[in-house]
């Protein structure tokens, strides 16, 4: 209970310190008035611009920890992530496409659609690509990803060389390369947070056969579970998790590794109260380093999967080390 | 009748209705952009623009720019709302603007349009595909900043030159050029297209593309240049860059060194889309057409 207080209390700690950060940081007397519904103009930049993309870093954290979470259950790789699993490549690749090509379709409806195709198609090919290997251990996982991130990469940049237009859209499939949460209206921020609550409400219902898997396919097998139809089911949640969370901030890497981590440390390992704690961290993370994105080099920002890089890359690389001498 | 309720709004501490009539135009994404009064506090993104709003005689209205502007002197000391790494909502919005002018470029309209459309700070989005482009936008500025007039002006002078070198070379045999913007750290390098208002400057200062099929790619290979085999070989940038070039391998053969038609252009004059592309298209269409008698 002291824990679950615990994360509850820094994700508001973290919400209100990243309200306050920016170019320009606000004072909680700044804060207060633009909740209040002052009128000037620095208020309503607080209210209308910055609290929205705030809330949406932490969904979209959320939803990072929840993907990642799911990934390492149903691989049993704790080094599984959407990053690494070319998952969210897949999904920026969905995304490009809606972006750039013209399709008979409004954006709005295709993007979302393409990018949980390409999530979906991406990891299931990793999946078929490291079975037929023979490789289903972490490294032949990992291996299998990074190749089918890297071809994902490259369709993805060769789609931007050819059909941007120099304009809007290149610039804005950049932003999602590179990471960055899109800063939504109040309205369709409810709809992302509608979004979240129902991942994490539909995930927790695969807790317990994650649990299951966990302790080895032979086994699962024996407490009746199948096995090939729950993967391919949790395959399916984590991509729609991992396209909810590209389509809002774009490739945002290895929060979907730690988060989970961190969460075993605090919660332990079964997936009933592990991933809705994987949300709340993944969600005190992104919340965190989107405020770095925005604070740390005025007036420029940061885009945000470069600090999730930076500041995720080492935790990848002692978890990495660490098992693979064990 | 209306002096009259004038006089009562006044009295009864209503706020009066701004003398100057709301404004409606159209930008370059075809937003709608509504002026209410003409602007007092505008910032110009990119150089470019901050040369159009200058070219205005608006200088003193300039609260803020990006920090690859450069010119023009006075403008140096003022705030800055971005650069390389993209642009600042809240810096933008600390100088209290009343319009900002952008080019989708370097991530400022992406990040820029869509918060101000929130907070009503009125966002002129302007393209430049070709000269006339750039001329459109002169007299765009100057309609929105209220200034109408002194734009037709500004686009009429800068008109009548580009009419002038029209004229003079009109029916020329034209040399094929290739201007050389920029080189990638791979060896490739840019090169102006088509379908730019830098190509543009170039067909209208009396030249014609030697590389075919840059319509697309800016980028081409070294050796599509000399395959090429240009009348002219333009580099945008210093003389001595240029020097170190065409004393490398196959480009000291190339027509255009052998003959000594490989020369600068300034970056300013054709990177830059703004009244000094101008002053560019007319100190080109000299060196490619030498007046024949002075």
């Amino acid at each position: 209970m002291k824990i679950w207080l615990g994360l509850g209390v820094l994700l508001l700690a973290a919400i209100v310190l990243a309200a306050a950060a920016g170019n320009m940081w606000a004072s909680p007397a700044d804060l207060w008035l633009a909740l209040t519904g002052d009128d000037s103009l620095r208020s309503r930049l607080l209210f209308e611009w910055r609290l929205p993309r705030v809330l949406a870093a932490a969904l979209v954290g959320a939803l990072l920890g929840l993907g990642g979470t799911i990934f390492q259950g149903v691989f049993r790789n704790p080094l599984a992530e959407p990053y690494l699993l070319g998952s969210a490549g897949g999904a920026a690749l969905g995304a490009t496409v809606a972006l750039l090509v013209p399709l008979l379709m409004p954006q709005a409806v295709l993007l979302p659609v393409l990018a949980f195709a390409g999530a979906w198609a991406a990891t299931l090919l990793v999946l078929g690509i490291s079975r037929v290997a023979g490789a289903v251990d972490a490294a032949g996982l990992l291996l299998a990803g990074v190749a089918v991130a890297a071809i994902l990469g490259a369709l993805r940049s060769f789609l931007m060389l050819a059909l941007s237009d120099e304009t809007v859209s290149l610039q804005v499939v950049m932003s999602w390369v590179l990471g960055g949460i899109q800063t939504p209206t109040w309205r369709t921020l409810d709809l992302l947070a509608a979004i979240t609550l129902l991942c994490v409400g539909l995930t927790s219902l695969l807790a317990r056969r994650l649990d299951l898997l966990g302790l080895g396919e032979t086994m699962a097998k024996s407490f009746g579970l199948h096995v090939t139809r729950f993967v391919a089911l949790a395959v399916l949640a984590g991509s729609i998790v991992v396209a909810a969370a590209v389509a809002f901030g774009g490739l945002v890497a290895f929060v979907g590794l730690a988060a989970p981590h961190i969460a075993r440390w605090l919660v332990g390992p079964l997936h009933r109260p592990l991933l809705p704690a994987s949300a709340l961290v993944g969600a005190i993370i992104v919340t965190l380093a989107d405020a770095i994105a925005r604070a740390a080099l005025p007036p420029a920002e940061i885009p945000l999967g470069l600090v999730t890089a930076v500041a995720g890359g080492p935790f990848f690389i002692v978890l990495l080390a660490r098992r693979l001498r064990a | 009748m209306r002096l009259v309720s004038f006089a009562v709004m006044a009295l009864a501490g209503l706020p009066l209705p701004a003398l100057a009539q709301p404004l409606t135009v159209r930008d370059a994404f075809n937003r709608e952009v509504r002026i209410e009064t003409p602007p007092r506090r505008i910032i110009p993104i990119f150089a470019s623009n901050t040369e159009i709003v200058t070219s205005l005689g608006l200088t003193d209205r300039i609260v803020g720019i990006e920090a690859y502007t450069r010119y023009p002197a006075e403008v140096l000391d003022r705030p800055l709302v971005g650069g390389r790494l993209g642009f600042s909502v809240d810096a933008v919005v600390a100088l209290q603007p009343d319009l900002l002018v952008v080019t989708p470029s370097r991530q400022a309209a992406n990040q820029l349009v869509d918060p101000m459309e929130r907070l009503g700070i009125p966002v002129l989005v302007l393209l430049q595909r070709d000269v006339p482009e750039i001329l459109a936008n002169i007299r765009l500025v100057g309609k929105v900043a209220g200034v109408a007039e002194r734009g037709d002006q500004v686009a009429g002078a800068l008109q009548a030159r580009l009419d002038k070198v029209g004229a003079r070379l009109a029916g020329r045999k034209t040399p094929s050029v290739v201007m050389i913007t920029g080189q990638v750290g791979n060896g490739l390098m840019l090169v102006a297209r088509q379908g730019t208002y830098t190509g543009d400057a170039i067909v209208r200062s009396g030249g014609r593309f030697a590389l075919a099929g840059t319509a697309r790619l800016g980028q081409v290979s070294p050796e599509a240049i000399l395959e090429s085999d240009p009348d002219v070989l333009l580099w945008a940038g210093s003389e001595r860059d240029l020097e170190k070039l065409t004393e490398r391998p196959g480009w000291s053969d190339l027509r255009a060194v052998r003959t000594g038609h490989a020369f600068t252009v300034q970056r300013a004059e054709f990177l830059i889309p703004g009244p000094r592309t101008i002053d560019g298209i007319e100190r080109l269409a000299a060196r490619l057409h030498p007046p024949a008698t002075p």
